[in-house]
């Protein structure tokens, strides 16, 4: 059998085991495309922001997208378009380094690993790579400025139910 | 989850008179503890399919030891085994026979890797309309009459599949089997009577085809039988006392149960037994055991296989290596009525402890997901939470965990026929299916087939390359499925000599027992120096957990 396989099989039990537990607030699902299927290689998941922290009350939309590579390489993750965060591309997709195949990606990262990852990452940037202008100089020039961007954003994203 | 009955306590001997209606597993625990009392035991008193007896349950666990009556959690046990690779020592009785195995992953075969009898089943058609054999007769009276009658009102249920042909609105199908408000229970009994024995059987008479090479029935009334009214026949008939568990032939004042009755008394006794149900409380009904398992159960042969389940699992839990399967026989072979066996290796098409694709042929534009899940997934492979994916497409997954218009989402699936699934499933496709709780996972390759042989497969489907042996063609014997799933399209009795594994094969084998019940083999703790051992109990589900053993046992044990 090709990659696709193996994705397969590693996803479905990823699936699995989400089903059986997953931390609180988070959802991972795979993607209901328009046709009613449901499709493994596109989860859409839901990031709680921590109760603590300028990102409590937010529910953040996240989608992963896996390849047939997968989990040789990690999935794509990306927020929505504009999504305000030093790490998070223009395009929404996350900057993180276990998320980068030639750092610390490992095939044993979890679903729920990298959601955990990103939930942290929301609340600590890591500046020294930038991935946005907006978030990045605001982070680094005007924190004031940044925590209230982070606020109002948070509100934004109420929960879903 | 089963509890004591009077009639387990010839052999069950933990058990007491007092302990009727009490959890197994949680008397005989108390009963052990009695006798060993520095062990410990924990009792579970609930289904061993139950979610939280999961792979990471049975990873606790040095050894399992079964002693289930029915395929079922036999199959789903074995698999969490298997998931968990914890040594499984399998057992059970039927009458004289009985047999102890040992299954270890990677080292023996698993309980799958050997054909087992499977459920018989008859088609509806053969049960409702041209019955033909005792068992038939049976099957009628208990998964569709009584279901009926009893049963769950929503449940789908064939008894009328032919009534139901003469576009009778839906009201009017139903109001059959309603007793009306003015109608006293003899009125209704005789109408039922009437409507099952009589009207539906002109009405297959209807159908000259069908009687072309067959003898055909006669149409049967109450009023021809029983002329008059049964209370004039008996005085006793209105004394309903609530206290007493119901019986039709007390009431009637039948005593002898080995009698055979007439066809008089044979309808006194559906009039009455209807009137006794009803008016009874419904839970004593659910708790009535119907048209029960015919074997008897020996002591002695329980007795025999928990003492091999025993030696056994001693050798399991001092790696010895020199299992045995071990076969109590009836009649004696070279003067022996035990036979050992060496166990085999894993069978390496075994779908459940190897991974080899099954085939199913199946007519893709008729047949619907539900058709497959419930005749495939859940009847043939044993699971209990299926998810099927086709590829990169989940199809179907079943459980309380999903969000609504997930379920909303397989809802529809399940009544789509499979080339017209989102992800279409046609000739060609392959499809896996995997359980959320076994570990096990299923690969299904789809041959697409446009007919079928209405009466060798009435199923319209065909799977290969599974273990599950055909149901064999004996039926003159039935006992009650124990937990077998019924009132669907097809009906499913369970043979009780499951006259077995593979006939001719590579070794002979004695008859295979699934019907019976082991008793608790208490005396497991014997000889054990390790810390834990479990032993799945009793009719599917209770588990007793026997962990911690005395420092001072387990020493004096030693020395022995």
């Amino acid at each position: 059998m090709s990659g696709g396989g193996i994705a397969r099989g590693r996803l479905a039990e990823e699936r699995k085991s989400w089903r059986k537990n997953h931390p609180h607030g988070f959802v991972a699902r795979p993607d209901n495309a328009p046709d009613g299927s449901l499709d493994l290689m596109v989860w859409k998941c839901i990031i709680p922001g921590k109760p603590g922290t300028d990102w409590e009350g937010g529910f953040f939309p996240l989608t992963l997208h896996f390849s047939e590579d997968y989990p040789s390489k990690p999935p794509k993750c990306k927020f929505p378009q504009g999504f305000f965060h030093p790490n998070v591309y223009p395009s929404g997709t996350v900057c993180l380094s276990i998320l980068n195949e030639d750092y610390g990606w490992r095939p044993a990262i979890t679903v729920k690993q990298i959601l955990v990852g990103i939930q942290d990452l929301l609340d600590q940037p890591n500046p020294a790579d930038p991935a946005q202008t907006d978030g990045y100089q605001l982070f680094v020039q005007d924190p004031t400025e940044y925590r209230r961007r982070v606020r109002q954003q948070s509100k934004l994203y109420p929960p879903t139910l | 989850m089963d509890t004591i009955e009077v009639s387990n306590l010839n052999r069950q001997f933990l058990f007491r008179q007092s302990h009727v209606g009490q959890s197994k597993a949680k008397v005989a625990r108390d009963a052990v503890l009695r006798f060993r009392p520095h062990i410990s035991i924990t009792p579970y008193h609930a289904n061993v399919k139950d979610s939280n007896f999961n792979v990471n349950f049975f990873k606790q666990f040095n050894v399992v030891l079964n002693g289930l009556d029915n395929l079922d959690a036999r199959r789903h046990v074995n698999r969490l085994c298997l998931a968990a690779e914890v040594p499984l020592v399998e057992s059970g009785t039927t009458g004289f026979l009985g047999q102890v195995t040992v299954h270890v992953k990677g080292k023996t075969e698993c309980y799958e890797c050997q054909p087992k009898p499977a459920p018989k089943t008859y088609p509806v058609c053969t049960i409702t309309s041209t019955p033909s054999k005792f068992v038939h007769c049976i099957v009628w009276a208990k998964d569709l009459l009584f279901a009926k009658l009893f049963g769950d009102k929503n449940q789908e249920n064939d008894l009328n599949v032919r009534s139901n042909d003469s576009c009778s609105s839906s009201e009017n199908k139903n109001n059959v089997f309603e007793r009306s408000d003015d109608e006293d229970w003899e009125q209704y009994g005789r109408r039922i009577y009437d409507h099952v024995f009589g009207y539906n059987i002109e009405l297959a008479l209807s159908d000259e085809e069908t009687w072309k090479n067959r003898t055909k029935p006669r149409p049967m009334y109450s009023r021809d039988v029983l002329p008059d009214k049964m209370t004039q026949q008996n005085g006793n008939a209105d004394k309903t006392d609530d206290l007493s568990p119901a019986s039709a032939m007390a009431s009637l004042g039948l005593k002898n149960p080995q009698d055979i009755w007439c066809l008089m008394e044979n309808t006194r006794v559906f009039l009455e037994a209807l009137k006794l149900f009803f008016t009874s409380r419904k839970k004593e009904i659910g708790n009535l055991s119907i048209a029960g398992n015919i074997v008897h159960a020996v002591a002695t042969t329980n007795a025999i296989v928990a003492g091999l389940i025993v030696i056994e699992a001693i050798k399991v839990l001092k790696k010895d290596g020199c299992y045995r399967m071990t076969y109590c026989l009836e009649h004696p072979s070279k003067k022996m009525l035990l036979m050992p066996v060496e166990p085999f290796e894993p069978n390496k098409s075994c779908c459940v402890c190897s991974q080899t694709p099954l085939s199913l042929e199946i007519n893709t534009h008729r047949s619907k997901l539900r058709d497959f899940v419930e005749k495939i997934v859940k009847a043939k492979l044993g699971m209990n939470s299926p998810l099927i994916m086709c590829g990169l497409a989940l199809l179907y997954e079943v459980g309380d965990d999903l969000e609504k218009d997930m379920i909303e989402n397989y809802t529809a699936n399940l009544e789509k026929v499979l080339s017209e699934l989102p992800s279409p499933v046609t000739g060609g496709t392959m499809l896996t299916v995997e359980d959320l709780q076994q570990e096990f996972t299923c690969n299904i390759y789809i041959k697409h087939r446009e007919e079928f042989d209405e009466e060798k497969e009435p199923d319209e489907m065909v799977l290969s390359g599974w273990t599950q042996a055909p149901p064999e063609k004996k039926d003159d014997k039935t006992s009650n499925g124990n937990g077998a799933s019924t009132s669907k399209k097809d009906i499913e009795v369970k043979e009780i000599s499951d006259g077995t594994a593979s006939p001719g094969k590579k070794r002979k084998l004695p008859e295979f027992s699934e019907g019976c019940t082991l008793d608790q083999s208490n005396d497991a703790d014997e000889t054990m120096n390790h810390k834990k051992i479990q032993k799945l109990d009793d009719d599917d589900d209770d588990l007793v957990m026997l962990d911690h053993w005395g420092k001072d046992t387990s020493k004096k044990q030693r020395s022995q």
